[in-house]
């Protein structure tokens, strides 16, 4: 008896250990190559307080994203903001909505520039707050900022019906790193 | 004329104790009203100043202000342009909307602070108008942030530049309104100012006139005193000449008879020779009054003080005037209270002083024969008001309320003594009143026209009863020199 006990503790802790294991996996799915040092951030999509859009889905921001649209429903011309390169949203955007790297992105808009199907490239700015204020001042504008960088000047909008505060929200953007 | 000068002359011989006084008193009351006037006037202005300063100086400042701050967002909004960094551009609109929110904060101080309707009016077309043009701004902002400078550009050329213009006039307007303000209570200040002067210049001139006045009427004063003086001084010597020349006339009449051997018989000889004596004594006795009030005004007395008693004094003068009052046929009522106590005091002086009252008496009794000597203690709560009085009293014609005043002035006489011709040298009382103060007492009188007077001799009462053997000499007059 006493050796059957033993038996099915070790059994059940090798359940566990294999299941711990597992979910850890689960959760670092796409970010198996960064660096884990602090809990992540949602990345938050955010738009003028005029536009009327509350909730897009991930085919849309990358038509977006792409420049493959132009106008949003209230005839506002879309005027896409970007951080610039090497800051960890920007890639983030690009993997997850556009699904380019930084070269192909930027081939991509110089082809569509070139050949018309892209009316008007990407803004490119240095810092959330700048992303924030043009947001603001453009009634067109989207941009992205991490939650901790929103307030209220400008609008986040839901993601395949999920907001950045949502479980399964699918942005994350790694922590600052301390300088 | 002569009544309104005589008025007026009358008026100044009433008021001349008081002629510095006045003088002093309207000046000072003048200058007063002036100063209050000025003071009123000036706090006017300043009232007037700090309104203009805080009202339209400083809306004119704060106008300025906005002005420069709409130029401001406009500028801002322009910078813009000039550059494809999109982080410089959000630094010039960030600018941009600083300077419109300090035009916000600006117009709505100055709706604040409006008053008028049409003030209110214009802040309200105003705050529209901003409202507009910040609509296009903000498009026009837009635009260029999003790299559409083209269209920027349109948009502000259509619809920037008309609002912003009707900003501008809406501030040049309110500017207008401030300026007409300023110009408003710059002319009250003004106006003010030019009430003051004239006010100023009046009063100035009303108080000059009256000084002018004041020394005219004190000078004229002076003269009637002056006048009055010289006059009192030629009658004085017209009535001494007249006193000595009745006697005179006896003594050279009973003299020629004699001489021209027409008097006869001892009896005769021994009227004349009494005749003669009177009217001796009586020119001696006029000219031992000249001498003594020479001596009184030189300060030459020297009287011997000791403890009298009341009724020695009145026998002493009753002695002096028997023979006159026998004479004239007069009954002295004499009424001595008992045990009075003693006075301090010269006897020969006191009967002078109370012989000339009787003298008085006599003379202003009309036709009443009556005369009352009265001498008794009045009492008071304080011991040190206690006093001996010693009253002389005539029915006779009494005193003028107005001539009161001068009775005991050197050489006065009044108009009705004067008028009824009866002699006098008018150094009477003023001896007496002499006498009194030199005594430590006074001199005073009440009188009714036609009913009688009252003279009151106030002696203080010693205290000791011991005799001292005292000399005092009477004040020296500080006018004459030794």
């Amino acid at each position: 008896m006493r050796r059957l006990a033993g038996l099915l503790f070790i059994l059940v802790s090798a359940v566990f250990s294999i299941a711990a294991l597992s979910l850890g996996f689960a959760l670092n799915s796409s970010s198996l190559s960064e660096p884990q040092i602090a809990s992540e951030q949602n990345l938050a999509l955010v738009v003028n307080l005029s536009n009327p859009v509350q909730n897009l889905s991930m085919p849309e921001l990358r038509r977006i994203f792409l420049g493959e649209r132009s106008h949003w429903p209230n005839g506002r011309r879309i005027t896409l903001v970007m951080m610039e390169p090497g800051q960890p949203e920007r890639a983030v955007v690009l993997r997850d909505i556009c699904q380019m790297n930084e070269t192909d992105f930027n081939n991509h808009f110089l082809h569509g520039v070139f050949t018309g199907e892209v009316l008007v490239s990407p803004k490119t700015l240095a810092t959330p707050v700048g992303v924030r204020k043009f947001v603001f001042n453009v009634p067109g504008a989207i941009g992205y900022l991490r939650v901790s960088d929103l307030d209220p000047s400008v609008k986040a909008i839901r993601i395949d019906e999920r907001g950045p505060e949502d479980k399964g929200y699918r942005l994350h953007v790694p922590p600052r790193s301390s300088k | 004329m002569a009544g309104p000068a005589a008025l007026l002359d009358r008026v100044l011989a009433l008021a001349s104790p008081y002629n510095s006084s006045l003088l002093l008193l309207i000046v000072f009351l003048v200058v007063t009203v002036v100063g209050l006037f000025v003071i009123r006037d000036l706090h006017t202005t300043n009232v007037e100043a700090q309104k203009i300063y805080a009202g339209s100086v400083q809306g004119l400042q704060r106008i300025g202000e906005l002005q420069y701050e709409v130029q401001e967002t406009r500028r801002s909004t322009f910078y813009a342009l000039t550059t494809n960094d999109s982080n410089l551009q959000l630094e010039y609109a960030d600018q941009s909307r600083e300077a419109d929110r300090l035009v916000n904060e600006g117009i709505s101080e100055y709706l604040r602070q409006a008053r008028m309707p049409h003030e209110i009016e214009v802040g309200r077309r105003l705050q529209l108008d901003w409202s507009g043009y910040l609509g296009v701004r903000n498009e026009v902002l837009a635009s260029i942030l999003e790299g559409s400078t083209k269209e920027a550009v349109n948009l502000d050329l259509k619809g920037g530049v008309p609002s912003f213009e009707r900003v501008r006039q809406d501030l040049q307007e309110i500017k207008r309104l401030y300026d007409g303000q300023a110009s408003q209570q710059l002319a009250n200040v003004a106006a003010t100012s030019r009430r003051t002067i004239l006010r100023l210049i009046g009063i100035l001139g009303i108080t000059l006139a009256l000084a002018s006045a004041s020394v005219w009427a004190i000078q004229r004063s002076k003269m009637l005193g002056a006048i009055q003086l010289a006059k009192l001084q030629m009658e004085f010597v017209a009535s001494v000449s007249h006193e000595l020349r009745t006697p005179l006339a006896v003594i050279s009449s009973a003299a020629d008879n004699i001489a021209d051997g027409l008097v006869g018989g001892k009896d005769q000889l021994k009227s004349y020779g009494s005749a003669i004596q009177n009217q001796c004594r009586q020119i001696t006795e006029l000219v031992n009054q000249i001498l003594l009030f020479a001596s009184t005004k030189e300060g030459k007395n020297r009287y011997t003080l000791r403890p009298l008693q009341v009724s020695r004094i009145i026998d002493a003068v009753l002695d002096n005037t028997a023979e006159l009052v026998q004479e004239i046929g007069f009954v002295i009522e004499r009424r001595i209270e008992t045990g009075l106590p003693w006075v301090m005091g010269d006897l020969s002086a006191l009967s002078q002083c109370l012989q000339n009252l009787i003298v008085n008496a006599v003379k202003y009794s009309g036709e009443s024969r009556w005369i009352g000597i009265h001498a008794f203690v009045h009492d008071s709560e304080e011991r040190s008001n206690r006093e001996i009085r010693i009253t002389v009293q005539d029915r006779g014609m009494g005193i003028d309320r107005l001539e009161m005043p001068h009775i005991f002035e050197p050489f006065y006489r009044g108009a009705a003594v004067t008028a009824a011709q009866i002699h006098g040298t008018g150094l009477g009382l003023s001896l007496a009143k002499s006498i009194a103060e030199a005594m430590g007492g006074t001199l005073s009188v009440v009188s009714e026209l036609a009913v009688g007077s009252i003279f009151t001799l106030h002696l203080p009462i010693v205290e000791k009863q011991e005799s001292e053997m005292a000399s005092v000499t009477s004040k020296p007059d500080p006018s004459i020199r030794t």
